[in-house]
């Protein structure tokens, strides 16, 4: 419970800052609207000369496209400026300020950081999910939205494991920044569904920029295409991703309390 | 005059300096920036194959090809962004450029090519890891090949005229963030970024050959991928040449009208 | 004729009126207000090759302001500015290969590489001749004692080194007016030193015209032989730093040393007393006679008349506020 308020306080002030900067919020919902409108161009380019694509329809790829900008709204809001953070404070020394609070460091390094307007991805997200599952014209009861619910959150947990371990790095090389470039790069790769890509980019999507976990699998369960066994494998892979970033994150801050003494 | 070749070597070089010692952030942003191309690439292949071989001309081979070469054309189109006035000006940087008996541009194309540089250097590897993935049809003739290699610096010469023309907008209003991602979104679609051009609809293309966007972008591209014919070549560096003066121009008339517009208030 | 002439010179600033609370920014949203402020108003300077010169005053006083106008960094509002016979906000590439302009927190030398590339560079900017080029590097390095810095990346040196490698390539270019401000701002002593140093060897040798703005005193005890003290953006004071405290100051210490101790209030203030001296305070007008008097009455050993130390001079300075014709 400890971690919840946690979380709430630094969510609260960072809510309260960016109310300050109303401009933004035009700004970033603009910027979203755009790119939801760029998907929305090349989709239908597709499917101007094509019915389907690798098996997935429109409407089903309107899911896809909505669920990416869903996660990566979450992604920019809480994940990503909580890795800058880590990365800069660790850069520049300050990180000392983490190891000294009577709170889990791991936790209060993940949950520090929002940036508020990001979200609006993840609102117009949420409007293309709609959209795309009134098309598909599913009927969606409520195991098959608990299983897409839950797989969208395990998916972005795994994301997050697999952007802290790169950025424990920081530990050991300070100049882990630039690695940032590589992971945004490949994040974009989530924005059409993991399927269509040849095995070894599957892979790498899967298990080590798990954005296909985090958009592709929850796609596939409301588009009638997930399996339980698959989920079930999904979910274990997760716990076991959770407990290496766990191992790697205690190893690497003590290597830090170490280096600076 | 000689002290411009000079000023220009010398930047070059110094640049080239600089980034070599960041080579390794510099592979690595190239990485990441190849994930985008893929993407489409793996895209339309798909289509391509799914529809008989081709569309609109263009088989997954071409696709293929089409995508690699994308990657270096799109490293040459990036330059100093119209976002980076406001730090520029914030943080004192632009008084020292002011004080310099130099014009700021020569210094950002100096710079900046010799980046380029560096980056075509780095871009030679991962060209050929790509090439070695996806098996491109790319048959050049080697008019093509120079028409090619002068065309990416022409690219990036108009790129870097047209963004900074766009950016000086920062000196009379800084609330232009709302501008510049509607400027670059229509950048992304109506360059040959997004998908080659040949695959819009046709009042597409027919409003690309008023912008410079296509200069920059498509048309290095498809001088190399082709099919492309000699005049068609020609006609391209021509209108690349165009962009080129419109955009001189431009920056000649608006550039002492922002400095009144700075010292005026700043310094 | 004079290599910085300076003539009515103003500088005003529209300042947005922002007042607190929910009315008034509701009403800001439709009209913006404005209050004119008053940066520099109605000065005149003239100042003739190979003069240095300190220009002094409180913080936001139109020290920076000024010396941004001097460059070309700012339109005035009023007035004419020439350096050198030309218009600095023209910012005529061969008025700007003549003069540098150095302020305290510039970073101007390539992070990455050793000071010797960004030389270069310089020189490709300013069109130095290869071989002014190399007797002039050769002279700086010389002077800020740089020889082994300059194959280091800047990156790794120590605050102290950069700034003196900034400075040496501030003037590569052998400029003949410099305006600093505050160069010696967070050095440590020696550093202070070494700067001062050589800024009267550079004057020296190449009668380059100078004018600092600085905090220090001993900067200007160092270097300059003329102030000019400026306040609200009005010249309080304009000659040379002795005359200051004739001005400002209305009183001298006299330091007396005795034979033997005794009471020397009859003739001054006494600010001090020790096993050996007394120390006075006495009127400006009076110190003569004091002087005279000390001498005949007691068995004075020793006598020195001072005037206060130049940092109480200059708050006076600034306190009095009054524009008083040079």
């Amino acid at each position: 419970m400890n971690t919840l308020r946690l979380i709430w306080l630094h969510l609260r002030v960072n809510v309260m800052n960016e109310f300050q900067y109303r401009a933004n919020l035009v700004i970033q919902l603009i910027q979203s609207m755009l790119a939801a409108g760029t998907g929305l161009v090349a989709l239908s380019l597709i499917f101007d000369r094509t019915p389907t694509l690798n098996g997935w329809t429109r409407p089903e790829l309107l899911v896809v496209m909505g669920v990416y900008m869903f996660v990566g709204g979450v992604i920019g809001f809480a994940i990503q400026p909580a890795m800058n953070r880590i990365m800069s404070d660790v850069e520049h020394g300050t990180f000392d300020y983490v190891l000294t609070k009577p709170v889990d460091s791991q936790v209060l390094a993940s949950v520090r950081e929002f940036r508020l307007w990001e979200l609006t991805d993840s609102m117009v997200g949420v409007g293309v999910i709609v959209w795309g599952l009134t098309e598909v014209g599913a009927q969606l009861g409520p195991g098959e939205w608990a299983s897409f619910v839950l797989a969208m959150v395990a998916g972005t947990i795994a994301l997050y494991c697999l952007w802290l371990i790169p950025t424990c790095g920081a530990f050991w090389f300070t100049r882990m920044r630039d690695i940032q470039d590589l992971y945004t790069g490949f994040y974009r790769a989530g924005q059409y569904p993991i399927t269509v890509y040849p095995r070894w980019l599957r892979l790498t999507l899967t298990y080590l920029v798990p954005i296909g976990l985090a958009v592709t699998v929850p796609s596939q369960t409301v588009t009638g295409q997930m399996t339980a066994t698959r989920l079930f494998a999904m979910s274990g892979f997760i716990v076991a991703a959770l407990a290496v970033t766990r191992l790697v994150w205690r190893v690497g801050t003590r290597r830090y309390s170490g280096a600076s003494a | 005059m000689i002290w411009y070749l000079r000023l220009y070597a010398t930047l070059g070089r110094t640049s080239v300096m600089t980034n070599f010692q960041y080579r390794f952030a510099n592979v690595l942003f190239l990485v990441g920036m190849v994930a985008e191309p893929v993407v489409y690439l793996v895209v339309w292949s798909t289509i391509a194959r799914q529809e008989g071989g081709s569309i609109d001309g263009y088989t997954a081979g071409r696709f293929a090809a089409y995508y690699i070469v994308w990657t270096l054309v799109r490293s040459m189109n990036i330059t100093f962004t119209p976002f980076g006035w406001e730090e520029r000006i914030r943080d004192g940087e632009l008084s020292a450029h002011l004080l310099r008996p130099v014009h700021p541009i020569h210094y950002d194309i100096g710079f900046f090519s010799g980046w380029k540089v560096v980056t075509i250097a780095l871009w030679l590897p991962i060209a050929a890891v790509l090439t070695l993935v996806f098996d491109p049809s790319l048959h050049p003739s080697l008019v093509q090949v120079v028409t090619f290699s002068i065309a990416i610096w022409g690219a990036f010469l108009i790129r870097t005229l047209l963004l900074w023309l766009l950016g000086m907008i920062t000196f009379w209003t800084t609330r232009v963030s709302a501008f510049f991602e509607i400027f670059f979104t229509a950048e992304l679609l109506l360059s040959g970024r997004l998908v080659p051009l040949a695959l819009m609809p046709d009042w597409v293309q027919d409003v690309s050959l008023f912008l410079p966007f296509e200069s920059c972008f498509g048309f290095p591209i498809t001088a190399l991928v082709g099919p492309i014919s000699n005049q068609e070549l020609a006609t391209g560096l021509l209108r690349q040449l165009v962009w080129i003066v419109v955009g001189s121009i431009g920056v000649a008339v608006a550039w002492p009208r922002a400095v009144r517009v700075y010292s005026a208030v700043n310094g | 004729m004079p290599a910085i002439s300076v003539n009515a010179l103003g500088k005003t600033f529209k300042v947005p009126v922002r007042e607190s609370g929910l009315a008034a920014s509701a009403k800001s949203l439709l009209r913006r207000a404005y209050r004119d402020v008053i940066a520099v108003a109605d000065v005149d300077i003239s100042i003739d090759v190979g003069e240095v010169v300190g220009f002094l005053g409180p913080n936001g006083a139109g020290k920076t302001t000024t010396l941004k106008m001097l460059s070309g960094l700012l339109q005035p509002s009023a007035g004419e500015v020439r350096v050198l016979g030309y218009e600095p906000q023209r910012r005529q590439h061969e008025y700007l290969r003549r003069m540098a302009l150095v302020m305290g927190n510039r970073n101007q030398l390539q992070w990455d590489l050793p000071a010797t590339d960004s030389f270069e560079l310089t020189r490709a900017i300013y069109r130095i001749g290869r071989a002014d080029f190399e007797s002039q590097r050769d002279e700086l390095v010389e002077l800020l004692d740089l020889g082994s810095l300059l194959d280091k990346p800047v990156r790794n040196l120590s605050l102290g080194e950069r700034m003196k490698a900034e400075i040496a390539n501030s003037l590569l270019h052998r400029p003949e007016v410099l305006f600093l401000d505050e160069p010696t701002l967070g050095l440590d002593v020696t550093m202070q030193r070494r700067i001062r140093g050589f800024l009267g060897t550079y004057n020296a040798r190449h009668g380059a015209c100078i004018m600092l703005t600085t905090h220090y005193m001993a900067d200007v005890e160092a270097l300059c032989e003329r102030v000019i003290v400026i306040h609200h953006g009005s010249v309080l004071f304009d000659g040379a730093l002795r005359e200051l405290a004739d001005r400002f100051a209305g009183h001298k210490t006299l330091t007396v040393t005795l034979e033997s101790p005794a009471d020397l209030s009859a003739y001054g203030e006494v600010l001090e007393v020790t096993a050996t001296s007394v120390r006075l305070r006495v009127g400006r007008d009076q110190a003569a006679a004091a002087t005279q008097q000390l001498l005949s009455d007691l068995p004075v050993r020793d006598l020195t008349v001072e005037d206060p130390p130049i940092e109480d001079v200059i708050e006076l300075a600034f306190a009095s506020g009054a524009v008083t014709p040079p």
